[in-house]
């Protein structure tokens, strides 16, 4: 498959012509509207504040690894946990995928670029630049002592602790700033992969035919369009109260801090499916490559995904049996919640039957997406003993639902992000990662993830709660707490394994060619990297396979397919 | 287009990315409306002090107004596809005055609201998010206002022509769309909340 | 096996494609928003310089899209693709046919199962009030044993007192009744699949058996009072008139075909080649195979 006859020069130097200055090369990145440089700065932006995101997380170890510790001021934890949790939802979680979808959705569907290429940078550039205003207020917060002051209240900000008497100075004011900001981001971007996928489709690309993963970025995009809103509005009228002396969140007034729990989880639970959505998406193309077998059952995946898209607007209230609600507000919530296993339950028999009687590869990214199915069922499982409301009642807040959400986002999202930039690096820079240092990555970060957040489970069923600075002695939590640190910085390791391995790889990385992993779908059609044009003519496709239909015609899926 | 295989319908036609982009919009505004209009419902009668809604007068002829460019914005699209320019031109500014009148409307509200009954977003829950509801909507309308006084000065300009007209009309959904929260924030505001 | 792709791009090397053209508006308009936001949160001067840059923005961009959206034409490299794949072997999956025969390929429909039940429910009231004239004298003995749940004052009841009548004991009876029957007749009919070809020994003698013995074995727990009063044997005996009339009744009804007679692919809607045979009404490419 590699044998072509012009050789590819360097990574980039074919697709983005570099001669010339630096200036002139941060210049055509800076003015670019094309669909590929906007996924990859995405994608850069996202690794880069996962970076961060996860420094933050080692001081929150460094912490809590032994009793009374004063590693770092009260004051200063309460920063960081609040700034870890938006970090890694906000500036990683939604940028990544967006980074994704930008730059494999077009590809996939055989468009030459999103439907609207300008939006797309403003989109990009308008949450890069509300990630780095949050971020401006570690030093322009203007907090108590005229010093920088981050925001404080939680990634959830919850009232009244964020109105005006409780938190003076500036710094709940860049929380919902900049995400408001960002947010008006993600909404173009969502925008834009709505009518990208349902408007820019190649000839024959029938919307059964949409390769799994576009279809997931379709559902994740729609349900963005309702997700963030309502995060925004009440994020306005958060600043509504403290500015224009509004009440919504205002007790003293009349207002109520309960509605605000529920607008933020009217946008946070269906986040959650926003962030983990992607994940399956990527797991959609990965496990049927590496087990040299079409996915099973494409109909159910995509009614699935669907469900889960409607369901989880309708499960929000979860977060919120220990605020109390009525006895049927609480049956109706337990009973949603429990519906979207359901969902998931099609997925995961669905993954597993794709693999099952396949020759399956045991490639990096195919490591990560087991490592996914694995993490992911426990993950669902705590899911389902959290939904139960007095499960619930008794470990809300508790190290128990930090685990279990933790288990989902990095055990089941990370590691799918980590399978789709093994899996797609190739395409987007010509080479491939190193197959050595995947590996150690997958095992280093497999390790230290399940010595953090497997015993994490127990800390919190020894009534551990989240966000304390600091615990007795006497409690039983020494040990644990201790062993979760020294996961956390194993799982570092893995990271920095990886980042090295980007940069590595980059340089030296053997070549790509451009079909690597021997997969179906269009993006592989082209070369790697792709030209700013990704396609010389219009691709036309008769099936969801249709690199399988050209390497097979013999028996091309056509022929099968409904 | 050598080895691909062709189709039999040789009309492969995807949806109109303006308005896919456009419907997503209104979608997404949808979320923004719906949780101010909850804020609105949920503190119905929960005010401790100051005005209640029984101050307000209900603004029939501004909603007859609002409504009525919904019906000329859709003349206007009509006549913009069969190439009827000038007729469009009159539409259009006509669909900028009910649009304008709408919004004098609800400044003159607002005018007699604060100096008369001394009812502010900062006087009690009702100023709230009354304030902050209508507001909204009137931000979204004075948006649109832009919108269309830019297409109407191109019109005057000559600009516009008959192979605008798809543009025209993925604009015209955003005005729908503004006309039809209307009906809502009305029905919420002025007849149920009052 | 190898097939070039049609992105080959043979005769159109050195042409142009028409892409949008790189802009830096939509990052000064970003910019833009982010400081007229950042001057809520610092000095009203950020504010105004964001304001600026938004009307600058916007009007930058608006010259961008009107009345032609600005192109660059990009330069077609000659870089040839080749799709193949050294993996020429395909190998499907063995199932026989006959392999899931064991499932019916047609049953009745699970209405005939809530037919059944009304007409069983019907059927049973005889056997039950033949009980409670022959052993207590009183037809509503049977009624309020059901129904006693219903009648809220009643503490330890006499037999006489069970065997009198009570208009709450009978709407209560009548809605556990009405209820009971069906469900029990939707169970059936959703159980019916499992064994089709017998519809009365289904209702007729394991349906009531086993619904008997669920209650044999929970109404203790259910309904201690009715417990110590019940005769079991009676007991089977209205429950085997219910089965039975049931089965009779399900036994006249159309059967359906079920989804087992479709091939399993088609059950599952996946995309599975060797699990279905290929469709004969689809043909070739129209001008496949020019390579």
């Amino acid at each position: 498959m590699a044998d072509q006859p012009v050789p590819i020069a360097g990574p980039l130097e074919v697709a983005y012509p570099t001669q010339g200055t630096f200036l002139e090369w941060l210049h055509s990145w800076v003015t670019t509207v094309d669909h590929k440089k906007i996924g990859i700065m995405y994608i850069v932006f996202a690794l880069f504040f996962m970076m961060v995101a996860g420094a933050e997380a080692m001081l929150i170890r460094i912490q809590l690894a032994i009793p009374n510790n004063h590693a770092i001021s009260p004051e200063m934890y309460n920063e960081l946990f609040t700034m870890h949790g938006t970090t890694m939802v906000f500036l990683v979680g939604m940028p990544i995928l967006f980074g994704l979808a930008n730059y494999i959705v077009p590809l996939q569907i055989g468009a030459r670029d999103m439907a609207f290429p300008r939006l797309n940078a403003f989109s990009f550039w308008l949450t890069a630049f509300g990630g780095f205003l949050l971020y401006y207020s570690f030093i322009g917060g203007f907090g108590l002592y005229g010093m920088g002051n981050a925001p404080d209240a939680g990634w959830f900000a919850y009232a009244p602790l964020t109105l005006r008497s409780f938190s003076p100075g500036h710094s709940i004011d860049y929380w919902a700033a900049a995400l408001i900001l960002s947010g008006f981001g993600t909404l173009g971007t969502a925008i834009n992969i709505i009518a990208t996928t349902l408007s820019m489709r190649c000839r024959g690309m029938t919307l059964m035919r949409m390769p799994l993963f576009t279809w997931l970025l379709l559902v994740v995009s729609a349900l963005t369009l309702v997700t963030i809103t309502p995060l925004t509005a009440a994020q306005v009228m958060l600043l509504l109260d403290r500015y224009a002396g509004a009440h919504f969140f205002d007790a003293q007034a009349g207002g109520s801090p309960l509605l605000w729990i529920h607008f933020f989880w009217v946008f946070g639970h269906p986040e959650v499916y926003v962030l983990v959505l992607p994940a399956f998406a990527v797991a959609n193309e990965v496990i049927p490559v590496f087990s040299r077998k079409a996915i099973f059952g494409y109909p159910a995946m995509v009614a699935a995904s669907v469900g889960i898209g409607f369901t989880s607007l309708a499960v929000w209230a979860h977060h919120m049996f220990t605020v109390g609600m009525s006895a049927a507000g609480n049956s109706f919530f337990v009973l949603s919640t429990m519906v979207v296993g359901i969902f998931t339950g099609i997925k995961m028999f669905n993954w597993l039957a794709t693999m099952w009687g396949g020759s399956i590869r045991f490639a990096t990214p195919m490591l990560f997406c087991i490592g996914f199915l694995f993490q992911f069922l426990i993950a669902g499982l705590t899911g389902i003993m959290l939904a139960a409301a007095p499960w619930d009642w008794q470990l809300h807040n508790s190290y128990f639902l930090i685990a279990h959400f933790h288990y989902v986002l990095v055990g089941a999202i990370v590691m799918c992000i980590f399978a789709a930039v093994y899996y797609w690096y190739p395409k987007a820079m010509g080479r491939r990662l190193s197959e050595t240092l995947g590996k150690w990555h997958f095992w280093v970060f497999v390790i230290g993830f399940h010595m953090t957040f497997d015993t994490m489970h127990f800390v919190g069923f020894f009534g551990m709660p989240r966000s304390i600075y600091t615990y007795e002695a006497d409690r039983g939590w020494n040990t644990l707490n201790m062993v979760i640190s020294i996961g956390a910085f194993i799982q570092a390791i893995g990271v920095l394994i990886f980042a090295w391995n980007l940069v590595h790889s980059y340089f030296y990385g053997e070549e790509a060619g451009s079909d690597p992993w021997d997969a179906w779908t269009l993006e592989w059609a082209t070369p790697s990297p792709p030209p700013v044009y990704n396609f010389v003519t219009e691709p036309e496709v008769r099936s969801r396979r249709p690199l399988w239909d050209i390497k097979h015609p013999q028996d091309p899926d056509w022929k099968y397919e409904p | 287009m050598s080895t691909v295989p062709l189709f039999t319908d040789e009309s492969w036609q995807m949806p109109s990315k303006g308005k896919v982009a456009m419907l997503s919009l209104i979608i997404g505004e949808c979320g923004i409306f719906g949780i101010f209009l909850a804020a609105f419902i949920f503190y119905l009668g929960h005010n401790l002090s100051g005005p209640t809604p029984s101050i307000l007068d209900v603004p029939v002829f501004n909603t007859v107004c609002l409504l009525s460019s919904s019906l000329t914005i859709w003349l206007a699209e009509r006549a913009i596809e069969h190439g009827e320019i000038r007729k469009f031109g009159a539409l259009w500014g006509l669909t900028i005055l009910l649009g304008l009148e709408f919004i004098t409307g609800t400044a003159l509200e607002w005018y007699t609201l604060i100096y008369r009954d001394g009812l502010t977003i900062s006087t009690n829950l009702f100023g709230t998010t009354f304030y902050s509801l209508v507001g909204l909507h009137a931000t979204h309308v004075v948006v649109g206002l832009v919108g269309l006084t830019t297409i109407m000065i191109f019109t005057l300009l000559g600009k516009v022509r008959q192979e605008h007209a798809h543009r025209v009309q993925v604009f015209a959904l955003y005005w729908h769309f503004v006309d039809a929260v209307w009906v809502v924030v009305f029905t919420v505001v002025y007849l149920v909340g009052r | 096996m190898s097939e070039q792709i049609h992105l080959e791009p043979k005769g159109m090397v050195g042409q142009h494609i028409a892409m949008p053209e790189p802009t830096a508006w939509p990052i000064v308009l970003a910019f833009g928003c982010t400081m007229a936001v950042a001057g809520l949160l610092t000095s009203w001067g950020i504010g105004i310089l964001g304001g600026v840059l938004i009307v600058a923005g916007c009007v930058g961009w608006f010259r961008d899209v009107l009345p032609h959206e600005k192109h660059e034409e990009v330069e077609v490299l000659d870089q040839p693709i080749i799709i193949t794949s050294h993996r020429a072997l395909v190998e499907r999956i063995q199932v026989h046919p006959r392999h899931r025969a064991h499932l019916p390929v047609e049953t009745y429909p699970v209405v005939s199962g809530i037919k059944g039940g009304i007409a069983g429910g019907i059927a049973m009231i005889i056997p039950a009030l033949i009980y409670g004239w022959i052993a207590h004298h009183s037809i509503w003995y049977p009624v309020n044993l059901l129904g006693g749940a219903g009648v809220i004052h009643w503490r330890n009841p006499s037999t006489a007192d069970i065997a009198a009548f009570h208009w709450q004991g009978l709407l209560v009876a009548l809605a556990i009744h009405v209820i009971t029957c069906l469900l029990v007749g939707m169970l059936y009919g959703a159980m019916l699949p499992m064994v089709p070809r017998h519809p009365i020994v289904l209702g007729g003698i394991l349906a009531p058996l086993l619904w008997t013995g669920i209650l044999h074995s929970s109404m203790g727990i259910i309904n201690p009072a009715l417990d110590e009063r019940i005769a079991w044997g009676w007991f089977v005996i209205s429950q085997v008139t219910f089965g039975i009339t049931a089965g009779i009744v399900v036994s006249r009804q159309e059967r359906v075909p079920t989804g087992q007679s479709l091939p399993f692919a088609v059950r599952l809607g996946i995309e599975a080649p060797g699990l279905m045979h290929s469709r004969p009404d689809v043909g070739p490419p129209r001008d496949g195979g020019k390579h």
